[in-house]
């Protein structure tokens, strides 16, 4: 059995990004990946905008994709693409069981990263009822099918969901040709980022409709029209507001889902607001050895904080040596959406700190502080916060000298507009 | 005839229920209801009261629906001459659980048999909307032939499966009761089934044997009825084995062929009118579930009618499977009105979902599967109170499918009356999956009786009982999963990742004895898209994986029936 420091799971953004900082750190590491090419998601997703953050340049996702892929075929990782872990068995260290096109192999490891990015809600998932025609898919399933297999799922859609993709989807279909009625967002603000509101919405002239949601499917075969009904605060549907609209496709971006079953399968604990896994300041699980990044921790707004918490955990995880960690938690108020990381080892605390955060509505002029045992010790201000749009500081937190009888808290207050 | 029904008192209630509207003949043996009614509910009410005790005696459904409009019959687009002139020996109509496995009895003789279904796939319409629940009968009292069969259908079960190389578990069912006097009462029950109806593995458990058995359950109940011969099996899964075993034995299976008319002369079929031609069968078998009316009608032997019934289920993540090991309900005592079959539970399949459900609503509509949110929320407030830790969250998809009951709420199984080439298989509904080996038995003994007279009729020496299925790698130890890889590498590409599906098990159900290469057709035989993504990820893959090993274009490639296309044909190019 082959033996590494390091096996990363997953060749998207996050894991090549985690096995590329393990690798500069010294560590033996492993990548693998299930799809025949490495770059996850960012191989069909060919619009601009992606690396603003990292490279100050606006690349398409295959391009931000290759850079990394470039750096990690120098460097020579082993990887193995077509490659699906079946199981991880916790032994002295972990053994990965997977299985390829050679059979079933297994390896060794000290320690492993999750970077298994996330999957799509589903129209059953958001209690979408009627028949069951084709014609409905995800607006990653759409997005695989244009921009992959280069076939056109519609002529004309109504997107449910202002979701990035959905947006992204709304101008890549326009685009192509195709008609799309409107992108209908059951929330009173819109889910996607503001930039992508504006340059696939309004630059094509694609209507938003807040407060609206799609309820029903109509069509045996394919999809022939949708009923769109107007929605109260609670996202209830109002009865009597129904209107039926032609269409031979629904796009569905009704939000993202960390992946982590394989997580689960190792009794990692959940954090209910991420969906991912709660970790440390160094992205490490309450599993020894387990790490997590990119959007298998949490849906992030931007491919740049991804490639980031990748990196920081690769490097992480190539240091890490098995001792028990001592944990202080930190206490957020219900004024975040969620907040990274959910707890602080307090021992050997090397570099800089980096959190993240989502409020969980819209914000003006906001303050976000952070406290140990009452006392301010970061105060930081925002114009504005939007629960679509990440929120991200770093900080140097081995000045406090925290021991584990100390309270951390977070907290956030502003203005609703 | 008999007389247990009095026509006139019949009339009298008729009368006085539905303001003259309805009256009712007893002729050529039927209880004939006629009149107009302009909601469904009551005629389903009215033929209702005219059930009667004679079991040879069935009502008629006449009435008409006035204000709506009752669908045709859903019908095939293609039309061709593929089987003009056709002498089969036996003709079945219908490729659901009860056509398929007669077929697979059939094939042990030297006969022609031809199944033909409207449907792009076998099991699409009930034996493929149900939750796959083999009972024990214990709902069902002495007397009907549901009952009859049911107890030698379940035990039949573990050979079948074996035969046909189906996963089947006896996972034992639980009905369950809170309220501790009732014991007495159930207890009584519980005897009456077991020494009086056969049914022999009734027994009672006590509230720590429950528990210890279903941790999960509601922690009021004090004791539950139990049966452990109650097994699971999926019920497209083994009607598409019945279906193959019976091709691989010489028969020939026709989808996407609707029977349209039949020429009746003398109390004879002299012919079938199909899509695809006219064929000319010696026998044919009426399978045709909620269809089987129409098709005795045809056959000129009408004497009974079928009401469909919906019921919706949800489907459950896997990751919930804990929640409950066998098959359980809950029986709250209240002034409940008597329910035609059971009211829903929560099922364990064998492939570890949950499946809670389903419910039962009277419709005219016989092919509307669509699905509503009332009826997953009547179903899980009520399911709710069997397992704690239940939840809506963890539907992964839901379904509706439509019972084919009769207004006796019994199956019609007997050779036509009026017409003699006939037989019918019809009011198969629940539990018609578990009956269906023992039927189909019955139904094979008529078939050859019936052409002994004709023709001298053998027995196939080549007859193989046994069909094997599609290797299912993820359930393989790792060295036979790797030999399995090392002959086929393609058993190592894993496609759905949810259920861990490879190219190779989705290439053997293309190469499979009834290859339906669809999206659905490849789920239904090896689980693509069962997930909880729902095809999400796999689907293009999947459209690819079809169009290169039919060599057909993408945009050719279909969800299921000919118009549920996925997509219209190349980016810029496709024709917008």
């Amino acid at each position: 059995m082959k033996d590494y420091d390091v096996i990363v799971i997953g060749g998207g953004p996050a894991g090549l990004a985690a096995a590329i900082s393990a690798d500069k750190e010294g560590a033996r590491v492993l990548l693998i990946e299930r799809e025949a090419k490495l770059g996850g998601i960012l191989k069909q997703c060919i619009h601009d905008g992606f690396g603003l953050v990292r490279y100050g340049e606006k690349l398409s996702g295959p391009e931000y994709a290759q850079r990394f892929i470039e750096e990690f075929h120098i460097r020579n990782i082993d990887y193995s693409v077509l490659t699906y872990v079946i199981g991880i068995e916790k032994t002295e260290h972990y053994t990965v069981r997977v299985v390829n096109t050679k059979g079933v192999t297994c390896y060794r490891t000290k320690t492993i990263i999750l970077a298994t990015g996330c999957r799509e809600r589903t129209s059953k998932q958001i209690s979408i009822h009627g028949t069951r025609p084709s014609g409905v898919f995800t607006a990653g399933t759409a997005q695989a099918y244009i921009n992959i297999l280069g076939q056109m799922p519609t002529k004309k859609c109504v997107i449910l969901g202002s979701g990035d993709i959905g947006l992204i989807m709304a101008r890549r279909l326009t685009l192509e040709g195709a008609k799309v009625c409107g992108v209908y967002e059951a929330k009173d603000s819109p889910s996607g980022l503001t930039r992508n509101i504006l340059q696939c919405l309004e630059d094509y002239n694609i209507p938003l409709y807040l407060s609206h949601t799609v309820t029903r499917l109509f069509g045996e075969d394919r999809l022939k029209a949708v009923e769109i009904t107007k929605v109260d605060e609670k996202m209830a549907p109002i009865f009597g507001t129904e209107e039926i609209i032609e269409c031979d496709a629904l796009i569905l971006s009704v939000g993202l889902i960390p992946e982590n079953e394989l997580a689960e399968s190792l009794h990692v604990e959940i954090d209910p607001r991420t969906k991912g896994p709660a970790c440390d300041q160094d992205f490490m699980t309450n599993q020894a050895g387990i790490f997590t990044c990119g959007n298998a921790l949490h849906v992030n707004d931007l491919v740049d904080y991804v490639s980031e918490s990748g990196e920081l955990a690769g490097k992480a995880a190539a240091r890490y040596i098995y001792k028990d960690r001592e944990y202080i938690s930190i206490d957020t108020d219900n004024e975040f959406l969620y907040f990274l990381p959910q707890k602080i080892h307090i021992r050997d605390i090397e570099n800089e700190m980096t959190f993240y955060f989502r409020s969980n509505q819209v914000l003006k002029n906001a303050l976000m502080t952070l406290s140990v045992n009452g006392k301010q010790i970061l105060k930081k201000k925002y114009r504005n916060l939007k629960p679509p749009e990440m929120e991200t500081f770093k900080l140097d937190i081995s000045q406090f000298k925290l021991t584990g009888d100390d309270k951390v808290t977070a907290a956030l207050k502003g203005e609703n507009p | 005839m008999s007389r247990i029904v009095s026509e006139k008192s019949l009339n009298n209630k008729l009368r006085e229920a539905f303001n003259g509207n309805v009256t009712v003949h007893i002729e050529n043996n039927c209880i004939r209801v006629t009149g107009k009614l302009d909601n469904w509910d009551d005629i389903i009410k009215a033929c209702r009261m005219c059930v009667s005790k004679d079991k040879n005696l069935h009502v008629v459904n006449d009435i008409q629906l006035i204000g709506s409009k009752i669908p045709d019959m859903r019908l095939p687009k293609e039309h061709s001459k593929e089987l003009e002139g056709e002498r089969p020996d036996v003709l079945i109509v219908g490729g659901g659980i009860s056509g398929a496995s007669i077929a697979r009895e059939i094939s042990k003789w030297n006969l022609s048999i031809l199944l033909v279904d409207k449907e792009p796939d076998l099991a699409l319409q009930a034996s493929g909307r149900n939750d796959g629940e083999v009972h024990p009968g214990i709902d069902l009292n002495k007397g009907s032939l549901k009952q009859h069969y049911v107890l030698l259908g379940n035990r039949m079960f573990d050979r079948i499966c074996e035969e046909l190389d189906v996963p089947f578990k006896r996972r034992g069912q639980y009905v369950c009761f809170s309220n501790r006097c009732l014991y007495p009462l159930i207890a009584a029950f519980a005897w009456q089934r077991k020494y009086i109806c056969g049914v022999k593995d009734t027994r009672l458990v006590g509230r720590r044997e429950l528990r210890s058995a279903e941790p999960n359950l509601n922690d009021e109940f004090s004791f539950a009825l139990y049966n452990p011969s109650a097994g699971c099996v999926s019920p497209y899964g083994l009607t598409i084995a019945y279906a193959e075993n019976a091709v691989q034995n010489g028969a020939k299976i026709s989808l996407n062929t609707a029977v349209l008319d039949m020429d009746v002369k003398n109390g004879q079929i002299l012919s079938v009118n199909t899509n695809k031609g006219t064929l000319y069968p010696k026998i044919v078998i009426n399978a045709a579930g909620t269809f089987a009316e129409d098709i005795a009608a045809m056959a000129k032997d009408r004497f009974f009618s079928i009401h469909p019934r919906k019921g919706t289920n949800s489907i459950l993540d896997k990751k919930v499977a804990h929640l409950i090991n066998s098959i359980a309900s809950a029986k709250f005592i209240m002034k409940q009105k008597k329910t035609n079959t059971k009211g829903g539970g929560i099922l364990r399949t064998v492939d570890d979902n949950l499946l809670v459900g389903p419910n039962a609503v009277e419709t005219y509509e016989k092919e509307n599967f669509a699905t509503d949110r009332s009826s997953i929320e009547e179903v899980f407030n009520k399911q709710k109170k069997t397992a704690k830790g239940l939840s809506e969250r963890d539907i992964i998809t839901y379904f509706t499918g439509v019972r084919a009951a009769t207004f006796e709420e019994d199956f019609i199984i007997e050779k036509g009356r009026k017409t003699k080439n006939i037989i019918h298989c019809a009011g198969i509904q629940s539990p018609g999956l578990t009956t269906a080996p023992a039927v189909a038995l019955d139904i094979e003994k008529m078939v050859i009786e019936q052409l002994s007279e004709m023709q001298q009729v053998t027995r196939k020496e080549s007859f193989n009982p046994k069909r094997k299925t599609i290797p299912i790698l993820r359930e393989m130890s790792d060295a036979e999963r790797t030999r399995l890889i090392q002959k086929n590498p393609d058993y190592g590409v894993i496609i759905c990742r949810c259920e861990e599906i490879s190219k190779g098990e989705i290439i053997d159900a293309l190469n499979s004895p009834i290859s339906v290469p669809t999206v659905d057709g490849i789920k239904k035989r090896v689980r693509p898209g069962m997930g909880r993504c729902q095809g999400g990820f796999c689907m293009p893959l999947i459209s690819q994986i079809i169009s290169e090993h039919e060599n057909i274009q993408m945009h050719k490639v279909n969800k299921s029936n000919t118009d549920s296309y996925i997509t219209l044909g190349e980016a810029k190019e496709a024709s917008l």
